[in-house]
């Protein structure tokens, strides 16, 4: 496991970290690492930087209406991983991990891009679709396990408990809990679900615990953060933040403030 | 079935063949998976339940009309002057196509599991109006996801499907985005049964798919032996995901001396232009950018074969050099649609012309007086009549 990951969990303040998700190189690469730049600054403990593909199938509308426009621009996967250099040149201590499908990792391939990532400073990688049962995943979670790096895996409401004594088993860094059956961006969770679902994971291990989906305003997060897990998972609404501001002057201060309304609650 | 057989089927994990280069598998999100093994177990135990079986039995007789036909096509095979030409005419069944077959049997299988709800993708709306019609016909409530370029082009099929009770949503696009907006709505309600259309997809839809639609090969043995006397020397059939053409061939797939050549649309041969790549949840040959990130493809006349990949049982069989790939244009499709129209007084769907353009223009003449070649007549043509016309209208006339 990444040993940031585990300084960033050791360290008691913030009480609950607050996990980012951006779009990698949205709106473009330079105002991407702006954007992450405030994040950073306002009190983000881990970055999730997203990579693009045309066929994501767990994202809803706003990831993937943000995706498209990378995609249509022209910007890969090495712009992203360039981008998380330059973010790691900026701060040291913030945690980043890479997220997608593994469909641009199969053709990168999947060596390259463990050299590349290392290189670049990520701790983590989080493949959407590839379960444990996937050739590619086992291939993936031995390579960044031997080099010190951490694949974040996926507990859902719909997995069983065989499959979440399974899926904790081969965890590394810390799970990245589910909410709610559905894309990015669209359901709410519910708080009692929440918390019954952080109790079902922590009664079986003691890697962190990081809620996601569903969670759209500070009010949400700090619900979601009373459930006992370790840190509270923002994406979507991050992501039509900057797709509702894209042409504002002042995307990247208002931005910042967007960010610590979140953090602030966290603490 | 040997070890060396080619009818094994994927392994539990869904791959066609052995280590890297093993074709399938299950690339979806955590939230599908004990979803796809709750249904490859209650897959598994169907098969061994004769009461399920004689049901499917029944309905594929009574419902959907089954046996299809093989017809002994006299004046085309005339008119070409070479092998002798058999069609196998799925367009006769319930709903006009080859899909009802499959749709019974996942409705069923559905129904078996205590499924209450179904969700489908379609291309050319066959599958969604053949499963709609399925639907109705069990009671189950059916919300289909299209692309609204295909829903323009085969709107008799929406028709239909929404007499039948049928649910439709639209998405931007054709079925490559029908199929990830599928995948996404059943994410969303991963209680109800996805009834996938095509041999594609994350295990186990590729093998259940061609389970079901291999009883279109177990009936071409047994008319072939019956009313010919032999099998045929040749099976051609068209491929978008490959459904009709994987039922045609499944049961002859041992059998080296019977030649198969499936047939893509030209500007979406994946087979024949593509390389192994995941998406959709299968690792499988397909049409995209270098780095993995984009889809491609162009669009073909026939709705249904316009796929920038293709089931994973295909990419197999094509790497084990046991079936030959080849594709054909939207200009052949519309040649050999008139051919097949004059001659034979038959209106075929567009996308089973890819394959008899393979038969009509490289195929059959050089063979000789003896030689059969089966081509599977997998659709009507009602749904493309206005493209037909258009098209033949306008560039043939």
């Amino acid at each position: 496991m990444s040993e940031r990951f585990k300084k960033i969990f050791e360290n008691n303040n913030p009480k609950t970290k607050l996990v980012s998700y951006f779009v990698g190189c949205y709106p473009t690469p330079e105002q991407s690492f702006e954007l992450i730049k405030q994040a950073i600054d306002n009190g983000v403990s881990i970055l999730e930087i997203g990579y693009c593909t045309s066929e994501a199938s767990a994202e809803g509308p706003v990831i993937k209406a943000a995706h498209d426009y990378v995609l249509k621009n022209g910007y890969t996967l090495k712009d992203t991983i360039k981008l998380v250099e330059k973010i790691r040149d900026y701060n040291r201590e913030v945690g980043i991990l890479l997220m997608g499908y593994i469909a641009n990792l199969y053709k990168y391939p999947i060596n390259k891009f463990i050299d590349d990532i290392k290189k670049a400073g990520a701790d983590a990688v989080l493949v959407v679709d590839a379960p444990h049962e996937l050739k590619e995943e086992n291939e993936l979670r031995d390579s960044l396990n031997d080099n010190g790096l951490s694949l974040i895996k996926l507990a859902a409401p719909t997995t069983d408990q065989k499959r979440l004594e399974y899926i904790v088993k081969i965890s590394s860094g810390f799970i990245y809990q589910v909410n709610v059956s559905g894309v990015t961006g669209v359901k709410s969770a519910n708080e009692t679900d929440v918390a019954n679902f952080v109790k079902r994971i922590k009664s079986l291990t003691s890697i962190p615990v990081c809620s996601g989906f569903g969670i759209k305003s500070p009010e949400d997060a700090k619900k979601v953060a009373n459930s006992g897990c370790n840190g509270v998972i923002v994406g979507s609404t991050f992501v039509k933040y900057i797709q509702d501001n894209i042409n504002a002057p002042d995307l990247t201060q208002s931005f910042g403030k967007q960010v610590q309304s979140f953090s602030e609650v966290l603490k | 079935m040997t070890k060396n057989s080619l009818k094994t089927g994927p392994d539990e994990l869904g791959y066609y063949g052995e280590g890297k280069s093993a074709m399938g598998g299950m690339a979806v999100g955590e939230t599908l998976m004990p979803a796809l093994h709750e249904l490859n177990q209650g897959f598994e135990k169907a098969i061994k339940d004769k009461e399920f079986l004689d049901q499917f039995a029944y309905y594929c007789k009574h419902y959907i009309g089954r046996p299809s036909p093989l017809y002994f096509a006299e004046n085309l095979t005339k008119e070409l002057g070479g092998a002798r030409i058999l069609f196998k005419q799925e367009h006769l069944n319930h709903t006009g196509s080859h899909k009802i077959t499959n749709s019974l049997f996942q409705v069923l299988l559905a129904k078996r599991m205590g499924k209450k709800s179904l969700i489908c993708e379609s291309g050319a709306g066959q599958h969604y109006s053949a499963t709609a019609a399925v639907a109705a016909k069990f009671g189950m409530p059916l919300i289909g996801v299209m692309g609204e370029v295909d829903i323009a082009r085969v709107n008799q099929n929406i028709i239909k499907a929404k007499h039948y009770g049928a649910k439709l949503k639209a998405v931007p696009g054709t079925l490559k985005e029908a199929i990830t907006d599928a995948i996404k709505t059943w994410t969303t309600n991963p209680d109800f049964a996805y009834i996938c259309g095509s041999v594609v997809s994350a295990h186990p839809f590729p093998k259940i798919v061609a389970f079901a639609q291999s009883i279109i090969g177990r009936e071409i043995r047994v008319q072939s032996l019956e009313q010919e006397g032999k099998l045929p020397d040749m099976i051609v059939g068209c491929v978008g995901g490959g459904s009709n053409f994987a039922g045609a061939i499944y049961d002859f797939l041992d059998e080296t001396n019977i030649s198969k050549i499936g047939v893509e649309a030209s500007e979406t041969a994946a087979l024949t232009n593509g390389t192994p790549g995941i998406m959709q949840g299968m690792k499988t040959y397909m049409l995209q950018t270098d780095d993995g990130a984009k889809s491609l493809g162009g669009m073909s006349l026939g709705a249904g074969i316009t796929y920038f990949s293709v089931g994973p049982l295909h990419s197999y069989l094509k790497d084990q050099k046991a079936v030959t790939y080849s594709s054909a244009t939207d200009q052949e499709m519309l040649e050999a649609y008139k051919i097949i129209a004059r001659t034979e007084g038959i209106c075929s769907a567009l996308e089973p012309m890819a394959a008899a353009a393979e038969v009509i223009f490289r195929q059959a003449k050089d063979k000789p007086k003896d030689y059969t070649i089966c081509l599977s007549l997998c659709g009507r043509g009602e749904k493309d009549l206005d493209t037909i016309q258009e098209h033949i209208g306008k560039d043939f006339e």
